[in-house]
C-alpha cells in the first residue's frame, strides 16, 4: 500500500511540474515554436489550472496517509518536500511569467504634449487620430510594456509593440 | 470583436513576436498581424488601426492638441534607453535563413502591402534615396524619410485622377516635395502648400517598419526594393 502511494504522490509532483513546465519551456524567447508547440502549450495553459489544483488534493490526500505510517525522517523531510512543490506549482499556474518581465501598464493615463516631461524630443511613437482625438504613445514606454489597452475618439483599441 | 470589448494581456511568444491574451475567451492573438491563433475565436482577424511611426518632435509639431501616453512612474526606469534599438541587433534570431535573402534577418525595413502585393524597403536605402518612387501592383506610391531623418510615411501619388512625379525641393530650409506635373508643393504630411493643387492631400497608406526576418515570415511573398522578385521560398 505504501509503495503505491508513493508512486501516486511522485506522479502528481512530476505531473504537475511538467504541466507547468512544459509551456513555459515550449513558449520562451530566442527558440523557434512550431504550431504545434503553441497548440500544446495554449492547451497546458488553459487546463493546468484546475490539473494542478486537482494534483494537490490527491498528492496531499496521500501525504497525509503515508505521514502516519512512515516514520523516518527522511520520509517526513521528502513528504514535506512534494507538498511545498505541489502547492508551489499549483499557485505558479496561476501566475503569467511574461508579466513579471513586462509588468502591464495599471492604468493608462494620457497628458498634453506641453505637459508631458517624460519623452524625448527624439523618442519615436505610435501615433494614432481618429475622430478628432489625436494620441501618441511612446516607443521606449511601448518597447517595454508590449501593449496598452485604451481607446482613441471613442474606439476601444490596443496599442501594441 | 462581435461588439464585445475584448482586454488583452502579454501572454507569451511567437519566434520573437509576441503572442496577447483577451482576458474574455482566452484566446490567443498574434501581435504583428491580429489574427487569432488559438482559442475560442481562432481565425478571427483584429481591425488594423491606422497609425504613423514618427519622432515625438514631428508629432508634437503637427498635433499642438494631441495627448500622450503617460509613463508608468513605478516601471519608468525599466523603458527602452535611447540607445536600444543598437543593443536589439544583438540578439538573436530564430526563424530560418535563407542564404540567397538580400537582407540580414535584424535589417530594419519598411514593409508596405497593397491587396496581394507585399514589398520590403530597407530602411538604408530609403535614408539615402529619399524620396523613393515605386509603384506596388497597380498602385503608384512614394515613400518619403521625413525632415527628422528618422520618420517615414508612404503615400499614393495619385491626386484628383492625376499620377504624380515627386522629388525633394533642393535649397528649402523647410521640407518640401515638388511635383513635375503641376510644381506644386508638398509637405511631409502630404499636403499641397502652394501650387495649383494647394489644400489636397496625397493618400497616406499604412507602413509597418519592422525586422526583415519578421516581415517575411508573415510575408513570405514579398519582395524587397532594389533586389528585383524575391524568389519563394520552396518548403515556406
Amino acid at each position: 500500500m505504501n509503495r503505491l502511494l508513493v508512486s501516486v504522490t511522485f506522479l502528481c509532483v512530476s505531473t504537475s511540474v511538467a504541466l507547468v513546465l512544459i509551456p513555459a519551456v515550449l513558449i520562451r524567447p530566442f527558440a523557434p515554436q512550431t504550431p504545434s508547440d503553441l497548440e500544446v502549450s495554449y492547451l497546458l495553459r488553459y487546463h493546468n489550472r484546475w490539473l494542478t489544483l486537482m494534483l494537490l488534493l490527491i498528492g496531499l490526500s496521500s501525504v497525509l496517509v503515508l505521514w502516519q505510517t512512515m516514520r523516518r525522517r527522511l520520509a517526513h523531510v521528502l513528504l514535506t518536500s512534494s507538498c511545498i512543490l505541489l502547492g508551489g506549482f499549483a499557485v505558479l499556474s496561476w501566475q503569467n511569467h511574461f508579466e513579471w518581465m513586462f509588468h502591464p501598464m495599471k492604468q493608462e493615463g494620457f497628458t498634453s504634449a506641453e505637459k508631458a516631461s517624460h519623452v524625448q524630443s527624439s523618442d519615436m511613437v505610435l501615433a494614432v487620430e481618429a475622430h478628432g482625438d489625436s494620441k501618441a504613445f511612446p516607443v521606449p514606454a511601448m518597447a517595454y510594456h508590449h501593449l496598452v489597452n485604451t481607446q482613441v475618439g471613442g474606439e476601444p483599441i490596443v496599442a501594441t509593440y | 470583436m462581435d461588439g464585445r470589448i475584448l482586454h488583452f494581456r502579454l501572454a507569451g511568444i511567437n519566434n520573437q513576436n509576441f503572442i496577447m491574451r483577451d482576458e474574455e475567451t482566452g484566446t490567443w492573438w498574434q501581435q504583428i498581424s491580429g489574427k487569432a491563433i488559438l482559442g475560442p475565436l481562432k481565425g478571427r482577424q483584429l481591425e488594423r488601426v491606422a497609425f504613423d511611426e514618427v519622432s515625438y518632435a514631428l508629432w508634437k509639431q503637427e498635433n499642438p492638441r494631441g495627448l500622450v501616453l503617460l509613463a508608468d512612474p513605478k516601471l519608468e526606469k525599466k523603458y527602452a534607453e535611447a540607445d536600444w534599438e543598437i543593443r536589439m541587433l544583438r540578439n538573436p534570431t530564430v526563424t530560418p535563413v535563407d542564404s540567397r535573402d538580400p537582407l540580414k534577418p535584424r535589417d530594419l525595413v519598411v514593409g508596405i502591402s497593397v491587396g496581394e502585393v507585399d514589398k520590403a524597403y530597407p530602411v538604408q536605402k530609403l535614408l539615402t534615396e529619399n524620396p523613393v518612387t515605386d509603384a506596388l501592383g497597380r498602385t503608384p506610391v512614394l515613400i518619403v524619410v521625413g525632415p527628422d531623418g528618422r520618420s517615414v510615411r508612404c503615400f499614393e501619388r495619385i491626386v484628383a485622377g492625376q499620377t504624380l512625379d515627386l522629388f525633394r525641393k533642393t535649397g528649402s530650409s523647410l521640407f518640401r516635395l515638388v511635383d513635375t506635373q503641376t510644381g506644386s508643393e508638398w509637405d511631409f504630411s502630404g499636403k499641397a502648400v502652394s501650387g495649383p493643387l494647394s489644400g489636397k492631400s496625397l493618400p497616406r497608406m499604412q507602413t509597418l517598419k519592422d525586422y526583415w526576418f519578421d516581415w517575411k515570415l508573415y510575408h513570405p511573398r514579398t519582395s524587397v526594393y532594389h533586389a528585383g522578385e524575391l524568389r519563394r521560398i520552396s518548403g515556406s
